[in-house]
């Protein structure tokens, strides 16, 4: 049974690891894709509409697709007067608490009122409102949806740590999963 | 019970409750919105919620998603992670710190000075003090300084974004206090009022930007007396010394040309805030590569450590987005307005009474959603009650400031946090924050007493 959860955790973690490493890599694009708009306004005197879309939605794309991973590599901030301090066991309790009563319950509303909203945005393939945008606005709404499943999962995973860790089968916590407060 | 009743009180209790729930040490977006959520479900329970307004989150969300603004948050902490990666930014302060010689505090003072620069060319708190955090808490703890006094000089110079031009928190308060000024004006009978413009306000924040810098080096000043041990000297030794002068100008003087240009193509009108970003994140990447520093390793940390932290960031305020919208829809703002209409006191009163509203907001609330709750309810009363408009908005600036710097709740301190390393723990983080929030009390008492400091140099401009 415990071994099952583990198994779960660590392909949630291996899932937002692989999306993490991948996404991060928008924020290069960012900043190509931005400083080229420089250039060409600057130097060449004129604009690519679509391109001022692009490195503004990369950085939607970018953050929203991330944040499950954040979560993982436990970069989210916390309030931490007393959660520093405490021991694991308490740790892993106030993280359960977190996860059933606030993290869950917020990607369950997002999901639920999303859904119609980015529906609809696929129905007409909306694109930029700006004249000469990007075409695809709708892929980019869809990553409201990105974000709620990988952080909803995220926080299944932290869930089971918590389990695992309540149930003094910390041996089944990976390391880069651990409970030391930062990794930098 | 009168269901408008109902609401207020959840309102006002939902406030607290938030408060009470990020004790449990969960992280703030996640918290911020899920106790928000409990409340909207009792709020619906007495019919006082509808829950059809969770609807508009989407629009909101994806309204952060497209906004350009917001794009120089990733690119400045771009900029500042690969500045950091390949050790430039330490190489600066360092050899800043070593033209100030021999001083007790030579690396404070670097530390402020660099520190207001970099402020300057963002004005998003927490792309500043992630920035500031990454540079210069390590390269300051390697020389040996008191911990606290460390991160406090880099929560306070990261929250000079706020107030130093060009923040983008004074573009949109000059937008929103230029139309209200117009509106109570007309109502006052006065059909050609003098028009009030981000200009403006980007002018009266110059002094008192300016003072805050002075005040800070000079409470350097006064630690290096009473306490040397805090911020020991520097000393460079003989065989170094010679070398000095080659060291300005490989490793002070290019980064200081970078920094220089992001701030004067914004101040001088030339690029938005966020192309300028771009420009420095590439100058970025050029000096590293230039030193024979830029690896597949480096660029590597450096995009993972930018999206994590920008998504951290935006997640708040997805977070923060919910307890707005959950506090607004519950009569929340209409309990705030009818507070304020009844209050006693005068133009002064109701000032006072504003900024501590403000600053106890700045606790849980984003800078923009509180300047777009707060400055709309009340700075009609306060035009109306003869106060001069850029002198609110700027007050308003340095009141969030301060508000981002307090312990425990600072947003500033939030983001140290993120980026501090574990020999700092979050108490030292708190109490070297104080002696600051004093500083920018004696600040804000100085701007009340002499309001000349905020609107001399636009009424000099203007003629």
């Amino acid at each position: 049974m415990f071994k099952l959860l583990a198994f779960l955790m660590r392909a949630i973690n291996a899932l937002n690891k692989l999306v993490g490493n991948v996404f991060s890599w928008l924020s290069l694009g960012i900043v190509l894709v931005c400083f080229a708009v420089v250039v060409e306004r600057y130097v060449f005197g004129s604009t690519r509409l679509w391109m001022q879309d692009l490195y503004v939605w990369l950085n939607g794309a970018m953050f929203t697709a991330v944040a499950g991973f954040a979560l993982f590599r436990n970069q989210h901030v916390r309030v931490d007067i007393f959660y520093r301090p405490a021991s694991i066991r308490r740790k892993a309790i106030a993280d359960l608490v977190g996860v059933c009563l606030f993290l869950l319950p917020f990607m369950y509303i997002l999901t639920i009122y999303s859904l119609p909203y980015v529906q609809r945005s696929w129905r007409f393939m909306e694109g930029s409102a700006n004249i000469g945008g990007m075409p695809g606005l709708f892929i980019l709404k869809s990553f409201l949806l990105v974000f709620t499943a990988l952080v909803a999962l995220q926080g299944l995973a932290v869930l089971i740590r918590s389990i695992l860790i309540i149930a003094r089968r910390d041996d089944l916590v990976p390391a880069d999963f651990g409970y030391q407060y930062d990794k930098e | 019970m009168d269901p408008v009743l109902i609401g207020e009180i959840l309102a006002g209790l939902m406030f607290f409750g938030v408060i009470g729930m990020l004790m449990l040490g969960f992280p703030v977006a996640f918290t911020l919105a899920g106790t928000s959520l409990l409340f909207a479900l009792v709020g619906y329970h007495f019919e006082v919620f509808d829950p059809s307004n969770f609807a508009a989150l989407a629009g909101r969300y994806v309204g952060y998603m497209t906004n350009e603004v917001l794009v120089a948050v990733p690119l400045f902490i771009f900029m500042g992670v690969m500045l950091e990666r390949s050790k430039i930014a330490e190489q600066l302060l360092l050899t800043m710190g070593k033209l100030f010689g021999n001083v007790r505090g030579g690396l404070g003072y670097s530390v402020i000075i660099v520190g207001a620069l970099l402020a300057a060319s963002t004005g998003v708190v927490g792309a500043t003090v992630v920035t500031m955090g990454l540079i210069s808490l390590p390269a300051m703890i390697r020389a040996r300084y008191d911990p606290k006094l460390a991160s406090g000089v880099i929560c306070a110079s990261g929250t000079l974004g706020q107030i130093i031009p060009p923040s983008t928190v004074l573009i949109f308060m000059g937008d929103m206090l230029g139309g209200i000024n117009a509106q109570v004006q007309m109502a006052k009978g006065n059909f050609a009022p003098t028009p009030v413009s981000v200009g403006d306000l980007f002018a009266g924040a110059f002094l008192p930007g300016f003072m805050l810098v002075l005040l800070y080096l000079i409470w350097i000043f006064i630690k290096s007396l009473i306490d040397p041990k805090s911020c020991p000297a520097t000393p460079v030794p003989e065989a170094e010394r010679r070398g000095l002068l080659k060291e300005v100008f490989t490793a002070l003087v290019p980064p200081l040309m970078l920094i220089f240009a992001v701030l004067g193509s914004i101040l001088g009108g030339i690029a938005t805030p966020t192309e300028a970003a771009s420009v420095g994140a590439v100058g970025a990447i050029v000096l590293a590569a230039l030193r024979w520093r830029l690896s597949f390793k480096v660029l590597r940390e450096a995009v993972i450590s930018t999206a994590s932290i920008t998504s951290m960031i935006f997640i708040i305020l997805f977070g923060a987005s919910v307890f707005a919208l959950v506090f607004r829809q519950m009569g929340g703002d209409n309990l705030v307005h009818e507070f304020l209409s009844g209050l006693p006191g005068g133009a002064i009163g109701a000032m006072i009474v504003v900024m501590l509203i403000m600053f106890v907001l700045g606790f849980i609330l984003d800078t923009f959603e509180i300047i777009f709750i707060v400055i709309p309810i009340t700075a009609p009363i306060l035009l109306a009650l003869g106060l001069d408009p850029v002198w609110v908005g700027v007050m308003v600036g340095v009141n969030l400031q301060t508000s981002f710097l307090t312990p425990p709740f600072g947003f500033s301190l939030f983001y140290l946090r993120g980026v501090a390393p574990n020999s700092v723990s979050t108490g030292m983080i708190y109490r070297g924050a104080i002696p600051f929030v004093a500083l920018q009390v004696v600040a804000i008492a100085l701007l009340f007493i002499f309001p000349e400091i905020v609107t001399w140099l636009p009424s000099v401009l203007r003629s």
